[in-house]
């Protein structure tokens, strides 16, 4: 019985007890006369515990097949009790390795999480500064841009006016007032090009970078 | 045996065997009763009784017994609907069976 327990570890605890109370039942109501006898149909508790999880493992008719399969075997002679245990081996070794590899992910992935996730968030977050930043920056220069433009053309008026007062000052300031807009012109004319050519490219840079990893873990999927 | 004994078939004679006590039954008792019929292998029994159990066709109960808790089984209205189920099918199948061989002999 104690083989038994331990051959039944890697089942769940109520399983465990529920065969072991069975057993130990069958043992009690076989009386001490008939121990040698049970002992020897039960062949050995490896068969015993054997059975039970494949009982387990199984689907409910697949496993009655093999079970009633078994017995059959075991009727007609001994031997071929021995093919038995390894028949019943392959489809439960194969998902308990299943089982472990699907634990293993599980575990990995809850480990990695806290590691995963500040990581995740920061690449989004750089992401989104860099694009903020160039954002600004074109939208800082553009605006200086048109400003310039604005202050040469204020700068114009404000020099044609003077020209009628003190003509010397007054073409000076709107010879300069053409220069600035002239500035602001190139500023501005810079700017909307760059916002045409490069912005657009730009954001579909950083929203492929962004779907990158996901499409991945999609196509590995 | 000759036959083989289906998994079915199996349930079914498991199922009879506790029907017959009201009151349940426990896996010593059952595995004599099936053997009068069918011979079975003792570690057979228990995987046959545990289905049983999770299909809801039989429930358990532990009730002393000689000093110890004993593990009894008792059929249930799910498990009773079943075995009459088999029971039928039983009947016309060896029937059937029986019409065969009787009618090969007469010839």
């Amino acid at each position: 019985m104690d083989r038994l327990e331990k051959l039944l570890w890697n089942i769940s605890d109520s399983e465990r007890e529920e065969a072991l109370q069975y057993y130990n039942d069958y043992f009690d109501d076989a009386g001490e006369e008939n121990e040698a006898k049970v002992i020897e149909e039960l062949v050995s508790p490896e068969q015993v515990a054997q059975k039970i999880k494949a009982g387990l493992s199984d689907s409910a008719s697949e496993f009655s097949e093999q079970g009633y399969r078994d017995t059959r075997f075991e009727q007609k002679n001994g031997e071929v009790c021995v093919e038995k245990p390894g028949e019943g081996a392959g489809p439960e070794g194969k998902k308990e390795t299943n089982f472990w590899k699907i634990l293993a992910i599980a575990l990995l992935c809850i480990l990695l999480l806290p590691v995963l996730l500040p990581v995740a968030g920061g690449i989004l977050i750089a992401v989104l500064g860099i694009a903020a930043g160039i954002l600004a920056l074109v939208l800082g220069i553009g605006i200086s841009g048109f400003v310039i433009l604005a202050a040469g053309i204020l700068t114009l008026g404000i020099g044609i006016a003077q020209a009628f007062v003190t003509p010397a000052v007054g073409i000076a300031l709107a010879g300069t007032g053409c220069l600035v807009a002239a500035v602001g012109i190139l500023v501005s004319v810079l700017v909307v090009w760059c916002c045409i050519k490069i912005v657009p490219g730009l954001l579909r840079g950083i929203v492929r970078l962004i779907r990158y990893p996901f499409r991945k873990a999609g196509a590995k999927r | 045996m000759v036959f083989n004994t289906g998994a079915a078939l199996l349930d079914a004679i498991v199922l009879a065997v506790v029907s017959h006590d009201a009151e349940g039954t426990y896996g010593y008792k059952i595995t004599q009763d099936v053997r009068q019929a069918i011979d079975i292998s003792e570690s057979t029994l228990y995987p046959v009784l545990r289905r049983l159990q999770k299909d809801g066709c039989l429930e358990t109960y532990d009730m002393a017994y000689a000093g110890r808790n004993r593990r009894y089984y008792r059929i249930t209205d799910a498990g009773t609907a079943q075995l009459n189920l088999y029971m039928s099918e039983w009947k016309n199948y060896s029937s059937k069976i029986s019409k065969l061989f009787e009618g090969s002999e007469e010839k």
